[in-house]
């Protein structure tokens, strides 16, 4: 069994997949997502084997969606869309395969074939070559806020789950500390942070090797030691 | 006795005088409404010289001349103002001066003076709004009149001996007098008959000008074909009453009214050089029947022998010719020459615009199928999707559905009327909505609140679908928590307002289409209601784009 989700923001659209999936006996649903936010959360949350994707969704598109999912936790992706203006780039970006809506049965078949080929032979899903994040989706007062990364001091993670830190405040996001690292130019200088060099005022070198980072707005970042020479590397270029 | 008769010949010279200038076109200044300065220096000559002719002509009295030098500076002020009326007074009173005698200095006084008193009274009139007044022979009378009694008195103050300056003013100051008068008020009321008759003229003109355009710019607006040009031949044979008239393209004739219409037939090529000529080089061409004969090429017969061939034209190229012809026993009128070429100008100016709205048109019509055949394939097969959905648990809501999408579909294609009720646009948008409401279900709500007396507004077809659809494509759907659609529509100070709005405040700058929507909304509302309306857009962003459609109101 495919251990599948579903994220189209339209809900019939959702139920109608459902309904086709299941007929086949061959998924499981794991969850059915409105928006990229959700789907993101359930994706780290139940790491299903393939996403159904639609393309045109509020506010972050399904392109954007993948750029912003780490590499472990990437599923096999199958786009399904109602129009075909993106199919080039659907395969641009290696997706197993691309639906269009209203599914039809025997395509659906294929598609089933497709994967079930390639998650028998273990192959691992396509990185998706995103270019770099421009910004971050953040949940704010149960409200999606887009905040750009441009104005991200720092990236901290917590038992509470990663906030991003702007001189206006802290912010919620889904997105993981590799996806920052990863997608994003911010440097780690901590286990548990990430710092935006554009923001940084200085490092503080304390003794024992032990240093801290001041930024623009005084806030102090810890440095742990381990990153402190890497760090200075960066900064001296 | 003696210098009576004398100074009435004077002054019947004047009056032939006074008609040849009538007759110049040195007169033309004076049938305008107001003089440059140009034309003034030239009534400075003008009324000088006969000022100082009426010197010459002047009979010698007594060492002194009995003479008529007071007509040209009490017209000149009276035509010309104090400025004109003194300078030729002065000028004339100067040479007076010259000529020597006893009373050489009182006469050249009196005569700047009375130039500058006529000069006076055309600044009284002027500001009494009674211009018209100025070539009033009465007042010209009245003027000189004053004038000469004022020269006759100040003779003896000014002239020495005393007693022989009486003595002048006994013999000569009844016949001055009165030939002055009566000789300014001629001179005038010439002057005023010749301007009459230039107005008049003018008057009939531009009458039958106005006529044959009000007649014919209709015609023209449905472009220029055999049909139109007949219909316009005849207008211009009425207004002007010439013999024939003739309307050709490059090649062929497209009409012909009046006499030789038996031989001048519509539909054949052109046969004239002349017409040829002035298609080739355009330019107009006049062959007067008196100095030159209009030789019909194609029958002997034919009484035509006057011809004023006009090039018709759009944009400097030559599109055919008018015509105006005259028999030959009937002189080719200059009004109707001047009336010819004012009419085909005219006529060219029309074709231009109408060609320009033409294209005009066309751009709105095609830019209208570009958006319509945007209907668009996502919206179709995302409807297709949820209504193959909804059919698994209700099918009875799927038909409906199936039903508001057929109706949208067909509508679409088929509304070719550039014209629709405010009812019939509503009616496909809640055909869309219906639909848009199914894909969206909760994340979509929709507010209507539309005045029942405004239904019957027109608007040009496809007005709300697109702005409609914009909401909802770049606003709602890009909503995660969904919005709110509202559609009103109300009156105030004799307008109707249309607003199409939604929360979502995502309007930037142009959006793709939907700028273009927008705008095509906008540009087709202002073709047909005028530049005063069309639609305004506002966004806060985050919060509300909003889209108020401006119409006149009915009148109901």
């Amino acid at each position: 069994m495919i251990r599948t989700l579903i994220v189209d923001d339209e809900f019939h659209a959702r139920e109608e997949l459902e309904s086709l999936l299941l007929e086949t006996g061959e998924f499981v649903i794991t969850g059915k997502c409105a928006n990229a936010l959700d789907a993101m959360k359930a994706i780290k949350k139940e790491k299903p084997d393939v996403v159904f994707l639609d393309i045109q969704m509020p506010v972050i598109d399904g392109f954007e969606f993948l750029g912003m999912i780490e590499e472990e936790l990437m599923p096999h992706v199958v786009f399904v869309t109602a129009y075909d203006a993106y199919a080039l780039k659907a395969f641009d970006e290696n997706a197993i395969d691309y639906l269009l809506k209203p599914v039809e049965k025997d395509r659906l078949t294929k598609t089933i074939h497709k994967l079930k080929k390639s998650i028998d032979a273990g192959h691992r899903p396509a990185i998706y070559s995103n270019p770099e994040i421009k910004r971050i989706p953040c949940i704010f007062h149960n409200r999606i806020k887009l905040i750009n990364v441009s104005d991200i001091e720092y990236v901290r993670s917590s038992q509470a789950g990663i906030y991003v830190v702007c001189p206006p405040g802290e912010f919620y996001t889904e997105l993981t500390l590799k996806v920052f690292e990863t997608r994003t130019n911010f440097i780690r200088c901590h286990k548990q942070y990430l710092v935006n060099l554009d923001h940084v005022d200085e490092i503080i070198l304390h003794e024992y090797k032990q240093a801290e980072i001041k930024m623009k707005t005084s806030k102090l970042v810890p440095v742990s030691r381990r990153y402190l020479k890497i760090l200075k590397e960066k900064m001296a270029f | 006795m003696h210098v009576f008769l004398h100074l009435i010949q004077a002054m019947s010279i004047f009056i032939v005088v006074a008609y040849l200038y009538c007759k110049s076109p040195w007169f033309k200044p004076l049938t305008t409404e107001s003089l440059s300065s140009k034309d003034k220096i030239y009534l400075y000559f003008f009324f000088s010289a006969i000022s100082i002719m009426g010197t010459y002509m002047g009979l010698p009295v007594q060492d002194a001349i009995a003479n008529t030098r007071a007509i040209g500076p009490v017209l000149a002020g009276l035509i010309g103002g104090p400025l004109l009326g003194t300078a030729v007074g002065f000028t004339s009173g100067l040479h007076r001066f010259s000529y020597g005698g006893f009373s050489a200095f009182s006469c050249g006084l009196s005569t700047t003076i009375e130039g500058t008193m006529a000069g006076i009274v055309h600044l009284y009139l002027i500001k009494k709004h009674r211009s018209e007044s100025i070539f009033d022979p009465r007042i010209a009378f009245a003027v000189a009149f004053v004038g000469e009694v004022i020269h006759m008195a100040i003779t003896p103050v000014f002239s020495r001996p005393y007693a022989d300056a009486v003595e002048l003013v006994k013999v000569v100051a009844i016949p001055m007098t009165v030939s002055c008068s009566v000789g300014a008020a001629l001179f005038v009321s010439i002057i005023r008959d010749q301007k009459n008759t230039y107005d008049r003229i003018a008057a009939v003109s531009s009458g039958k000008a106005f006529q044959i355009a009000q007649r014919s710019l209709n015609i023209l607006s449905r472009g220029i074909n055999q049909q139109t040009a007949t219909d316009l031949a005849k207008i211009i044979h009425e207004e002007t009453g010439v013999g024939a008239v003739a309307i050709t393209d490059k090649e062929k004739v497209m009409a012909f009214i009046g006499c030789g219409s038996d031989h001048h037939l519509p539909g054949s090529f052109i046969a004239s050089p002349l017409t040829k000529q002035a298609i080739y080089e355009n330019k107009v061409i006049f062959i007067d029947g008196i100095d030159n004969q209009y030789v019909c090429p194609l029958s002997e017969t034919c009484p035509l022998n006057s011809v004023l061939v006009v090039p018709l034209q759009i944009d400097d190229e030559v599109i055919g010719t008018i015509k105006l012809y005259e028999p030959r026993n009937t002189r080719f009128l200059n009004i109707n020459k001047s009336l010819g070429e004012g009419i085909t100008n005219l006529l060219s100016n029309q074709l231009l615009i109408s060609r320009y709205q033409m294209q005009k048109n066309l751009l709105l019509r095609s830019e209208l199928k570009l958006l319509q055949a945007q209907v668009n394939p996502h919206f179709l097969f995302n409807s297709l999707n949820t209504i193959i959905s909804i059919l698994r648990n209700d099918a009875a809501r799927a038909r409906d559905l199936l039903i508001h999408l057929s109706m949208f579909l067909r509508n679409n294609i088929k509304r070719v009327n550039d014209i629709s009720t405010l009812e019939e646009e509503l009616d496909q948008v809640k055909s869309y909505l219906k639909i848009e409401k199914a894909r969206f279900e909760e994340r979509l709500a929709i507010e209507m609140n539309i005045d029942p007396n405004l239904l019957k507004q027109k608007l040009p077809t496809f007005t709300l679908q697109p702005l409609v659809e914009n909401a909802i494509k770049h606003g709602i759907s890009n909503m995660l928590e969904g919005g709110t659609v509202r559609i009103n529509a109300y009156r105030l100070n004799g307008s109707t307002f249309i607003e199409i709005e939604d929360d979502a405040g995502a309007f930037q700058g142009e959006i793709g289409n939907g700028g273009l929507g927008i705008k095509i909304v906008d540009k087709r509302i202002k073709a047909l209601f005028g530049n005063d309306f069309g639609t305004v857009l506002s966004c806060v962003p985050s919060e509300l784009t909003k889209v108020t459609i401006n119409v006149p109101m009915e009148a109901s």
